[in-house]
């Protein structure tokens, strides 16, 4: 009987347009690299990375998969320099856009995130502005001028497959949508400052089913235009929306975090070369 | 066919045990005394009042600057104004010092130094007036004359800091009253200031990092907002503070009753300062009217924190 409904059920559902990796083109025009050699971090005397070396190609989605507490999102965290903002953090290696050290002397920190943004775990609109402002924000923030503001809006949010469920009331408070609109008004946020790579620190942990669907969807679409790396629990997300992936480990406990094994999504979940990668990804733990 | 009758809405009912009863007299009489003191403030006051205002009339009081306990007349025109000037001397210095003070400790300081600061800002919340008040008038007050003798000469299109003669004392003045209530009411600002500011959500302020913001643009765009009406709060709790302040003001300045816009001369007023000075040789009938006075002075405070309340409610987000 149970079997029957879920069957049932099954079918009644709508499917979505099928967007998988495998149906991108070639990478997308404009995007940039980010080169990841020998990251290390500490917070305080504790190290929680060691000698993190990571290729995230151009206009591709590089998922960062592994259990909790592993260092993904540390490592994530030091490619637009927000791991330094907690304080007594640090870090050694060097991470590379395109060729230019982010953390050597020519690029200021702001210019840093500006080129490579990023989207939070929990949804964080900024309580205090409109829908529209809160798009706005990191023109603001950083003095940019936005030239038409109304194009950018409409732009940015339309790019984060937010505009026409917002279209009607751009002057509503950010906090008004649902948990899902709000994360994909901090995509749509994001994207309005044009950075080069967009980092995606388990964008959906918080988020119900179909908000998850609809920002997967967001996320592949977006793949085309920019450089995407997201940090994912979820491994059937992982090989829904990357091309590229990353596996992290911690071996025992206390020890720092290190990738176990990276390389193109299909191969990684099918057929890894290291043992723990296939224990991981097999569900045999974590 | 039977008709279903309709249903009958109760509160579910309660008996609270023994102790929760108890507990909750409690809570309602302690409620009750902030109350009660309040109102017997109030009926104090406008009884004790009555005389002088009957004497000199109420649109007299309120009106005229002229006080004299003999005739019976009390005009506290000057001293209202008096009053305001100094509280409005006090914020403009308090104010920026203390927010920034503030956020200095939330957003820059090193932990070390963020916490030895906010144990000696509280310190200073601690220290009495009476401190204040001798410490400006018998040391700080002759430092204030060239800030003086300075913004007289350079702010000159600003009216408040005319001189009406180029020798006139540049001691014993609002601004010298102003500059110390100012920093006597700075710990207050600052501590409260600093409790909401750093109550604002890290992931909001991370965001506005994470979009390229400075740490200024974080705490223009994150902090400020939100620690908005806790900061109006404090504010208000220390522009009361400043309209009463009585003993700082009673020591250093020269009383006069008319209202004084040169704010960088000798001589002004407030209603605390003017019932310190003069309520122990006063006259049953002039009593009665530096209670008055106090009373005027309880409602400006209430028009006050109405106001504010006012200011925070409208700024707030749907």
């Amino acid at each position: 009987m149970s079997t029957h409904l879920d069957h049932d059920q099954q079918h009644t559902t709508t499917e979505p347009p099928v967007l998988t990796p495998q149906h991108l083109g070639p990478a997308a025009q404009g995007a940039s690299s980010l080169t990841a050699t020998d990251v290390s971090c500490w917070f305080g005397s504790r190290q929680v990375l060691e000698r993190c070396s990571l290729s995230m190609e151009p206009g591709k989605v590089t998922a960062l998969i592994g259990p909790s507490g592993c260092g993904k999102s540390t490592f994530l965290r030091t490619l637009n320099r927000m791991h330094e903002v907690v304080p007594g953090a640090k870090i050694a290696g060097t991470v590379e856009l395109d060729g230019q050290d982010i953390y050597g002397e020519d690029l200021g920190v702001t210019e840093v995130r500006m080129a490579i943004g990023m989207v939070f775990q929990k949804p964080n609109p900024f309580p205090s502005m409109s829908i529209r402002d809160n798009v706005l924000a990191g023109l603001r923030l950083s003095g940019k001028s936005a030239g038409d503001k109304d194009t950018v809006v409409e732009e940015s949010l339309r790019r984060a497959g937010l505009w026409n469920e917002v279209k009607d009331r751009l002057h509503d408070g950010g906090m008004s949508l649902s948990g899902g609109q709000q994360q994909r008004l901090c995509i749509a946020r994001s994207l309005a400052v044009h950075p080069r790579v967009l980092l995606m620190d388990e964008p959906c942990s918080a988020l119900d089913p179909i908000s998850t669907r609809v920002v997967e969807e967001t996320v592949i679409e977006l793949a085309h235009q920019i450089t995407i790396v997201i940090v994912t629990h979820n491994m059937q997300q992982a090989q829904r929306v990357s091309s590229q992936c990353a596996f992290f480990l911690v071996e025992e406990q206390k020890q720092p975090g290190r990738i176990v094994e990276a390389g193109d999504t299909a191969t990684l979940f099918t057929n890894p070369k290291d043992q723990r990668t296939l224990d991981y990804v097999t569900g045999r733990f974590g | 066919m039977s008709a279903i009758s309709p249903q009958v809405p109760i509160r579910p009912s309660d008996r609270p045990s023994r102790g929760d009863r108890i507990f909750r007299g409690f809570t309602v009489g302690a409620a009750m005394l902030a109350l009660v003191t309040v109102l017997v403030a109030i009926v104090f006051l406008a009884n004790e009042a009555r005389p002088a205002l009957s004497s000199t009339g109420l649109k007299n009081f309120f009106t005229t600057t002229i006080w004299n306990g003999f005739i019976g007349q009390f005009g506290i025109l000057g001293v209202m104004v008096g009053t305001m000037i100094i509280a409005t001397i006090a914020m403009i210095v308090a104010v920026p010092a203390a927010l920034s003070m503030a956020l200095f400790i939330n957003e820059y300081a090193p932990r070390k130094v963020g916490r030895l600061l906010t144990s000696v800002v509280d310190l200073l919340a601690a220290l009495p007036s009476l401190i204040f008040g001798m410490w400006g008038r018998d040391a700080f007050q002759q430092k204030l004359v060239p800030v003086a003798r300075w913004l007289s000469d350079h702010l000159y299109a600003i009216p408040f800091f005319r001189l009406s003669a180029t020798d006139v004392v540049l001691v014993r003045s609002s601004f010298v009253v102003g500059v110390i209530v100012g920093i006597m009411v700075i710990p207050i600002i600052t501590s409260i200031a600093r409790d909401v500011m750093a109550q604002a959500p890290r992931d909001v302020c991370e965001a506005a990092l994470g979009l390229g913001g400075t740490r200024w643009g974080m705490i223009r765009t994150v902090i400020l907002p939100f620690g908005r009406s806790g900061i109006v709060g404090g504010i208000l709790l220390a522009f009361g503070r400043a309209l009463g302040e009585t003993i700082a003001v009673a020591l250093i300045i020269q009383l006069t009753f008319d209202i004084n816009w040169h704010v960088l001369e000798a001589g002004g007023s407030s209603v605390a300062g003017l019932i310190a000075v003069r309520f122990g040789e006063a006259t049953p009938l002039e009593r009665s009217g530096l209670i008055a006075a106090g009373f005027a002075l309880l409602v400006l405070t209430f028009c006050v924190n109405l106001i504010a309340r006012r200011i925070v409610k409208r700024g707030q987000v749907k």
